[in-house]
């Protein structure tokens, strides 16, 4: 069988493992922007062959496609499902694995996605108010309060600011933050000229985040196990947003800190919003879809954002679990004939992933591009894990370079988040920079110590919207603006 | 005695001075009524001063060290620059080889091209089982964080996407709006730039507790210190004070302000009211850290306004968490019996008597004015004017640091550590 992947990092990479031990035998064929080492190796490997190309452009990867005739396409990343890619090739009739251009809106336009939630009444949705002009978006962050910041359009998993105000004595600093975010974000977002709102200002929530994902052929939903990123730049939560420095899945389904019920809401929650998808764009929604969730005291599980495809790294924690046929999964959802399939993963182990990534990621990618790293892969292996290659290039001397975002991905796994930590910091110390430029990781993902912190925020929100379910107040935040009354409305601050 | 504040903004829409500001008042109990703050701005700057409304006479860009101190201002930053470098290194308290230190590590960051490790050997190099806890800013904008020895706490906060706050005390990330995220392990170090933050581990020689009067007097009663609530600890201290109780009582009431959870315990305990005694006129201030012996007696004058009705005619429990020179305790008696008229006074202390001096210059003890280094148990109750006077014993602070998984060094009531194997 011929499959040919378009995308170019750690999340292709991850699709290649899961697929190779199928039965069908692919012969793995891969579009990509720039030589990553570990998806030409896969379709060296398995007969196939990679090309270095322009993935987001539609007219090229339907070229290529012609001339391989796959037999499965996986689109892999958001931007070619942006710009149409899997249109194309289904207009020409091959058979495609990844959300279409206007199903994948859900993930490009932040509004599209809260204003479908908020038209179906789906739970878990956040108050929030989008603009396209700045004047109006100015005026309104003056009385804003506790909220965030986000681009309106996805732009790599980064542009959101959390800004929590709710001390009167500093919301003014932190107006002018906002003041000067808006204006910073305009003229950023501004570059796309694909999108019609600009910017969203959201209800801000705490809580644990999770993602969970699902396999989707337009009608039936195959979900997979929860699985957590961790997406600030450093250990403890601390630094700038990143598309994903490590996640933690297992054992079995659900994870530490989320119960059968949350999660059983959870997938409700995401399969409501795919039947309403299908139902908005009127066009089946053939892919990988995540829930970026948040078990906040204002909801339990809440959405924070959505993705028309797998998470990255979240895919790489199914690479040691997964037992079933990825691509038969894979090709039956393309086909739209998932009903009846099945995922079977190992319910025993757990698994932790962490990317490591040169210094200057996420907020400086031309400081962080460029540097020579190197990665023990055998050492690895003897460890039992693996390596994915990610945001790295196979230089014309045979070294290979930083592409400025995550370098590599390290999957581990074992019977314990103790002993898959002790194994997956061995593993992650093997990638070595080769010209002092520091490179970084957290260490404090998949720690016991980070586990329980994160047991104990999940106690304390569940008591929360436990207590508002059982008082009516569930998705409620009222205000009171006397002489207008009492308001659903958690975007005003403290000066009106 | 200082508290340390570090905050760094990985985002330059901040201007940090009212955060500095709001910081150094959440800390302000820990030091004196003066501060410091050095920011980076094209070059290194530092100031001080007993106004926090001068913060805002500063531009504080995205980067900040700062601290509440009490010893003289040379003593409590030093800065100093060789060729390209330059570096301000803020002290919690006085360390002697604070120079040496400084001239070492810019010789190694002159000679390594890898400046985490350079300032990681170099702390290294210096660490000792006391060692004070460090702020450092350079003129590229890193500041290190070094938590010395366990004797003094230092705790990660940090603030959405944008900001990493280390105190002292967590109250200051409270007030800040931001999350604590660790208590740095003694020994521990941080390196922030602005791509990077990294944790240093510094070689730590573990053996000295956590200093005793940290979770007894110093940190705010809403703060949580290595893990333990403040205030959880107090009650419980209180608590077992109960033990030494023979008498009839009516009321239970604390020496303001700290003492109130020791007396809540206590009141809880024996099922006897707790009751609000005094009100202080002016803001909270800490007595025990005024040197001026007029400016401490000024200070506890004003806390001493006595509620009457409360009191009069009672016998009362009054409970302090601990006890250095008795002048606090002896205005407090004077008070009661001569303005209020109460009946008996059963004085409990929620410490050991302190008979020695602080090592580690974390508490300047005088000797000579050290009442129960001086005083007999008899003298002492005489000249407190009290029917009775208790002390929580050794054996007793050893079972309530055990019970909350804390080790306390305990130089100045004359052991070295509480919750430790031997006692």
């Amino acid at each position: 069988m011929k499959v040919f992947i378009i995308g170019s990092g750690g999340r292709e990479h991850a699709i290649t493992k899961l697929i190779r031990r199928s039965v069908f035998e692919p012969r793995i064929y891969v579009a990509m922007d720039y030589r990553n080492p570990g998806l030409e190796r896969e379709s060296v490997e398995t007969g196939g062959k990679w090309f270095i190309v322009n993935t987001a452009d539609p007219n090229i990867i339907a070229r290529i496609s012609e001339e391989i005739s796959p037999d499965l396409i996986v689109v892999g990343p958001e931007e070619p499902q942006f710009s149409g890619v899997s249109d194309v090739l289904r207009e020409k009739g091959f058979t495609v694995f990844g959300a279409s251009s206007r199903c994948a809106e859900i993930e490009k336009s932040k509004v599209f996605a809260r204003t479908l939630m908020w038209k179906y009444e789906i739970e878990g949705r956040l108050y929030f108010k989008a603009f396209r002009d700045v004047e109006e978006a100015r005026k309104f962050i003056e009385y804003a309060g506790d909220v965030v910041i986000k681009p309106a359009r996805q732009a790599g998993g980064k542009g959101v600011k959390v800004l929590r105000d709710t001390q009167a004595y500093l919301s003014r600093d932190r107006t002018e933050v906002k003041r000067n975010y808006v204006e910073k974000l305009f003229a950023e977002v501004s570059r796309y000229g694909d999108i019609d709102y600009k910017i969203l200002v959201e209800q801000r929530v705490e809580g644990v985040e999770y993602t969970s994902m699902v396999i989707t052929d337009g009608e039936y939903v195959l979900p997979l196990p929860l699985i957590q990123d961790h997406p600030h730049a450093f250990e403890f939560d601390i630094g700038p947003e990143t598309g994903g420095m490590g996640s933690i899945q297992g054992p079995g389904w659900i994870l530490p800190f989320v119960t059968i019920d949350e999660y059983r809401k959870t997938i409700d929650i995401v399969a409501n919003v795919l039947n309403a998808l299908n139902r908005e764009v009127k066009e089946p929604y053939i892919g990988a879809f995540a829930g970026q969730m948040m078990l906040t005291g204002v909801w339990g599980p809440t959405v924070i954002e959505f993705y028309s495809r797998f998470g990255d790294p979240e895919i790489s924690n199914l690479v040691p679990i997964v037992k079933s046929d990825f691509l038969e999964v894979l090709d039956r959802a393309a086909e739209r004939r998932l009903a009846g399939a099945k995922i079977v993963i190992d319910e025993d182990i757990v698994t932790i992933v962490k990317a490591v990534a040169p210094a200057g990621y996420p907020d400086d990618k031309k400081l962080a591009s460029g540097h020579p790293i190197t990665v023990d892969e055998n050492r690895v292996k003897e460890l039992g894990c693996e390596v994915l290659y990610a945001s790295v290039e196979l230089g014309a001397d045979g070294r290979l370079y930083t592409k400025g975002s995550r370098a590599f991905e390290i999957v581990c796994h074992g019977n314990s988040y103790k002993d898959v930590y002790t194994k997956v910091e061995k593993a992650v110390s093997q990638i070595v920079s080769l010209d002092n430029w520091p490179i970084f990781y957290r260490s404090d993902i998949g720690s016991q110590e980070l586990l329980e912190d994160r047991v104990k925020t999940a106690n304390r929100i569940r008591i929360v919207y436990q207590s508002r379910t059982k008082n009516g107040l569930l998705g409620k935040m009222l205000v009171w603006v006397p002489g207008e009354g009492v308001l659903n409305n958690p975007l005003i601050g403290f000066v009106r | 005695m200082n508290g340390i504040i570090s905050i760094y903004a990985f985002d330059e829409l901040w201007n940090l001075s009212n955060i500095v500001r709001y910081g150094l008042m959440a800390i302000q109990h820990r030091g004196f009524q003066q501060y410091i703050v050095c920011t980076y701005n094209n070059d290194i700057e530092c100031f001080s001063s007993e106004n926090f409304d001068d913060i805002h006479k500063h531009d504080i860009r995205n980067v900040a060290i700062a601290a509440t101190y009490s010893e003289p201002v040379e003593e409590a930053v030093i800065v100093e620059k060789e060729g390209n470098e330059k570096i301000a290194v803020i002290c919690e308290r006085p360390w002697n080889k604070v120079h040496e230190f400084i001239h070492e590590l810019i010789n190694a960051l002159k000679s390594n091209r890898n400046r985490v490790e350079a300032f990681k050997n170099t702390i290294n190099s210096f660490a000792t089982y006391s060692s004070p806890s460090l702020a450092i800013l350079t003129n590229r904008e890193e500041v290190v964080i070094w938590r010395g020895s366990r004797l003094t706490p230092l705790i990660l906060g940090g603030y959405g996407f944008d900001m990493v706050i280390v105190s002292s005390e967590s109250v200051a990330i409270d007030i800040l709006g931001g999350d604590v995220k660790r208590f740095l392990k003694p020994g521990e170090g941080l390196y922030i730039s602005k791509h990077m933050l990294k944790t240093l581990s510094i070689n730590h020689t573990n053996d000295c507790g956590l200093c005793f009067f940290e979770l007894l007097y110093l940190a705010r009663h809403d703060a949580i210190v290595d893990g333990v609530s403040v205030y959880e600890f107090r009650k419980a201290l209180g608590e077992e004070l109960t033990k030494h109780l023979n008498n009839d009582v009516d009321v239970v009431v604390g020496v303001p302000e700290t003492a109130l959870p020791y007396a809540i315990g206590f009141a809880n305990k024996i099922g006897k009211p707790f009751e609000m005694a005094f009100i202080a006129t002016g803001g909270r201030r800490r007595s025990m850290l005024f040197s001026d012996p007029f400016e401490k007696i000024v200070s506890i004058h004003l806390k001493m306004n006595p509620i009457r009705s409360s009191l009069e005619g009672k016998r009362v429990v009054i409970v302090d968490d601990s006890m250095v020179t008795g002048s606090t305790m002896k205005t407090v008696s004077q008070i009661l019996r001569f303005r209020v008229g109460v009946k008996e006074i059963h004085l409990f202390i929620a410490s050991p008597p302190l008979i020695k001096q602080c090592p580690f210059n974390i508490m300047k003890l005088d000797m000579s004015s050290l009442l129960a280094a001086n005083l007999s148990q008899e003298h002492a109750k005489s000249y407190l004017e009290v029917d009775s006077l208790h002390w929580l014993s050794k054996d007793d602070v050893n079972r309530v640091a055990k019970m909350f998984g804390l080790r306390f060094c305990g130089r100045c009531f004359g052991l070295e550590l509480f919750g430790g194997e031997e006692i």
